[in-house]
């Protein structure tokens, strides 16, 4: 056994530990307090957990193995692309944080979806958005475990499927027995191991290019386009901006992010988690890609892109360290998984259990939401088998189709009285047709270059408007509890 | 029942106006470094598109961040009454 695997088996020990520590927790809740601690984690967690959870959710493989492999692939044009994601934090906590946080404790929502029952009073609604959540964010999770074998793959030198066998049921463990609060005492230690692996990584992969000059040179001579910012008009502005609107504007559709502002414990909190996950995505982002790009200069040959940062931190720092930063890959994906985890065993074993089933127990909708996360965990597992190649685009795919469906419906719910079910429900159907055409039939619908995603997002909220005023306005109720208090006439 | 405004909400607004506007100014500040800039002269040996718009600017924004953040977003209690007194942690 390498140094590199001796120090990676060491963090998925703590990490099994953790998951079997928040089990003790958890089961010590009486069954009346066992749904908010197990998705919520009793709506307690402070700044750095919150800035932890949110950055380490949004921040997926995508950040840490397909950010560097697009760089690798297409020079520093993507730099430019994944530095619009640094703001995640501020653009779901700020916008939607503070409402989501006082109706969330009005209504006691515990999870995404109590807040749309809540606001649309629609079973409909409630039923749809289940089902979507679970179809976009079961690939989405494949493709994490697949970033996560590769990377464990490259460094033990076992199989594929040993590695993703070993990379997915630590989370398993930890998710499934602690949920929650699990999750957070885990995202806490990955959030360190990342940050440290990802600076390691970085100053490792300059010093072995020969600094940045050297490295610049190479590109130069290797392709011009790898300087460019636009790849020589391959990737042009209209298509970088509508992947700022993805991963800025529109990120309050992202369910799993949402788990940020049910969670967090008062403004204080809040804050901190805006501030320090802006630093914490600048770190993990910048460090990564600029290395990816770098990368391609010391090895510009590999078969596939994806596998750059295991290949730098199996060449380019000491043995020991390499596992570190290996670990802090897995982390970064390991994170992502876990929230994604949550949302989707929320969605089904609480909201859609509990819409077809009203009468159900607190100790049934207990097992019924271990077992829906093992099976989801399972699913996602088998998936990733299939072992796509750039796993880029599927995450985009992801991304783009749930902010497509719940974009509208969560960001005007939370600010606009006269939004209603009949809106939210156009919104989604039509976000929905728009981009599985515009990525399918219709590769039209991204005009002038843009992601099918940022035209399906703004027709469907042009149609949840418009909608909306067609329709009866929403019962008074639900403007008293979300926006005001009863005063007597 | 007459409909009166929880002032906390209010605050919400002006949250979501700010990360708004505050997102908007990066994300100018970003591409017109990345777009006009250009890959000559070079700063630090990489690209001075690479080094002024995709480090330099985000590392300003970011720090500017926490004074923004601490400054602008006022404490408020998230249960109970709509008072709007400080909270403690």
């Amino acid at each position: 056994m390498n140094a590199a695997t001796a120090s990676f088996l060491a963090y998925t020990a703590i990490l099994i530990a953790i998951g079997l520590w928040s089990y003790r927790i958890v089961e010590k809740v009486p069954i009346a307090k066992y749904e908010q601690e197990f998705y919520a984690a009793g709506r307690g967690l402070g700044g750095v957990v919150v800035a932890m959870i949110i950055a380490g959710g949004l921040a997926s493989a995508g950040t840490f193995i397909a950010g560097p492999g697009m760089t690798y692939e297409y020079g520093y044009s993507w730099v430019l692309i994944n530095n619009f994601q640094i703001f995640m934090n501020l653009m779901l906590l700020a916008p939607i944080g503070i409402i989501v946080g006082i109706v969330a404790r009005r209504v006691n929502a515990i999870t995404y979806l109590d807040l749309f029952r809540a606001r649309y009073q629609s079973k409909a609604i409630v039923v749809v958005l289940a089902i979507l959540v679970t179809v976009f964010l079961l690939p989405y999770m494949a493709t994490q475990f697949v970033g996560a074998a590769r990377v464990i793959s490259q460094m033990t030198g076992m199989g594929y499927f040993a590695s993703l066998a070993l990379g997915s049921l630590v989370v398993l463990v930890y998710c499934v027995l602690g949920g929650m609060r699990g999750t957070s005492i885990a995202t806490l230690l990955q959030g360190i191991v990342i940050t440290v692996g990802c600076i390691v990584l970085f100053i490792g992969t300059v010093h072995y290019a020969g600094g940045f000059e050297r490295s610049t040179e190479i590109l130069a001579s290797q392709d011009l386009k790898f300087l460019s910012p636009t790849r020589n008009g391959e990737f042009p502005p209209a298509f970088a901006f509508s992947i700022a609107c993805l991963s800025g504007y529109f990120v309050v559709g992202m369910p799993h992010a949402m788990l940020g502002a049910l969670t967090y414990k008062n403004t204080k909190a809040l804050k901190r988690g805006i501030w320090m996950g802006a630093i914490l995505v600048l770190l993990w982002t910048l460090l990564l890609c600029v290395a990816g790009v770098i990368g391609r200069s010391i090895k510009p040959d590999l078969a596939v892109s994806d596998e750059i940062c295991p290949w730098l931190a199996m060449h380019v720092v000491p043995e020991a360290l390499g596992g570190i930063v290996l670990a802090g890959i897995v982390a970064g994906i390991q994170t992502t998984v876990a929230a994604m985890a949550i949302i989707i065993t929320s969605s089904l074993a609480r909201n859609l259990l509990k819409e077809l089933k009203p009468g159900i127990s607190g100790s049934a909708v207990k097992s019924a939401s271990r077992l829906t996360m093992g099976a989801c965990l399972a699913i996602a597992m088998a998936l990733a088998l299939l072992q796509p190649p750039l796993i880029q685009w599927i995450i985009f795919f992801s991304i783009g189709g749930l902010e497509a469906a719940t974009f509208g419906p969560i960001l005007l719910g939370m600010f606009w009285k006269r939004g209603n079910k009949w809106g939210a429900l156009a919104s989604i159907s039509w976000g929905m047709i728009i981009y599985a055409l515009g990525n399918t039939l219709a590769p039209q619908v991204g005009l002038l270059g843009t992601h099918p995603s940022l035209v399906s997002v703004v027709s469907a909220v042009i149609l949840y408007v418009v909608v909306s005023l067609v329709t009866p306005e929403p019962r008074e109720e639900v403007a008293h509890t979300f926006w005001g208090k009863p005063v007597e006439a | 029942m007459k409909f009166s405004e929880d002032p906390r909400i209010r605050v919400g607004r002006r949250c979501l106006a700010l990360a708004w506007l505050y997102y908007s100014i990066y994300l100018l500040a970003l591409m017109v470094f990345s777009y006009v800039f250009g890959t000559t002269p070079r700063f630090l040996g990489l690209p001075g598109w690479v080094a002024i718009g995709n480090i330099v600017v985000p590392v300003i924004f970011v720090a500017a961040l926490i004074v923004v953040a601490e400054k602008l977003i006022p404490d408020i209690p998230l249960s109970g009454s709509d008072e709007t007194s400080e909270e403690v942690e």
